[in-house]
């Protein structure tokens, strides 16, 4: 697969800090990227799974 | 089996197992590149200095980021430096990111805890 | 091997997220899936939080293991505190890790 293919899955556990926020900035550079917030409220798990399933690679922040 | 590009983050004092869980991966024939992040440094006993050089040997590497890397390790351990943006570059390549443990805490740790 | 594109490793790292752990094993579960689970270091404290028992149920036994290291030094007794739910050859050393990322397409930290 090529890297400009790549589909990235950014999960954060608690709000990003900058850090965290300009890593994320740079890994879905020229990547299909997409999020998920588990600290928003109730988190929708089936949601989570299907979205881990649909991208090539998960970062799970913490 | 495919050897795996694994960075390990590190942004807790407590949580600098991370190194020792970066080791096992070499061992397994992965490379492991332990981060310590914003100078939450472990205390350098042999154990963890053996540990550092192992991962070296295993070609892996253990990083500082955001802070000055300690210098004259026991056990001939290395610690390199790697800024923000070196890092979040080098884990394009990765297969695998691991932020472990806890995020970094909003306080020093107390006096209790020197032990 | 080739890593099973139908499995779920989660490797747990931190000791806060239970209810996280378990949710996305039910979800994956419910989806068909195969979930793996490794607990180290300090999550080893998770085994004796009730929903560890539940996780347990959503699994082979074979593919939940915990860190025997992380669990003695944490100062639990891995002869005779086996958690509920564990077998006492699921404490395991940092290769389970390993067979995870071999076994599973799918990954993700907690």
């Amino acid at each position: 697969m090529s890297d400009d293919a790549m589909k990235i899955l950014q999960v954060y556990r608690s709000e990003p800090t900058d850090d965290i926020k300009k890593l994320v900035e740079i890994l879905n550079r020229d990547r299909v990227a997409d999020e998920f917030k588990l600290y928003d409220g109730e988190p929708n798990y089936d949601t989570l799974v299907q979205k881990i399933f649909a991208n090539d690679k998960t970062v799970c922040w913490w | 089996m495919e050897s795996l590009k694994v960075y390990i983050l590190i942004a807790n004092r407590v949580y600098n197992d991370g190194i020792r869980s970066g080791l096992g991966l070499a061992v397994e024939n992965h490379y492991a590149y332990p981060v310590i992040m914003n100078g939450e440094f472990p205390r350098f006993s042999d154990y963890m200095s053996e540990n550092i050089a192992w991962i070296m040997d295993m070609e892996g590497q253990v990083y500082s980021c955001g802070a000055e890397a300690p210098t004259e390790l026991p056990a001939d351990a290395e610690i390199a430096n790697i800024s923000l943006e070196e890092l979040g570059e080098a884990m394009r390549d990765a297969d695998v990111i691991i932020p472990y443990g806890l995020p970094k805490q909003s306080h020093e740790p107390p006096a209790a805890c020197s032990e | 091997m080739a890593a099973d594109p139908n499995k779920l490793g989660i490797f747990v790292t931190s000791p806060q997220h239970m209810r996280h752990i378990l949710g996305i094993t039910k979800a994956a579960v419910r989806a068909g899936k195969e979930v793996m689970v490794f607990f180290t270091y300090k999550s080893i404290h998770l085994t004796k939080n009730p929903l560890f028992r539940e996780l347990t149920e959503l699994c082979p036994v074979e593919n939940i293991a915990i860190c025997a290291d992380s669990y003695i030094c944490e100062g639990y007794d891995n002869v005779n505190d086996v958690p509920p739910g564990l077998i006492d050859k699921q404490m395991r050393t940092q290769a389970f890790h390993g067979a995870i990322l071999d076994e599973c397409a799918k990954y993700i930290v907690m």
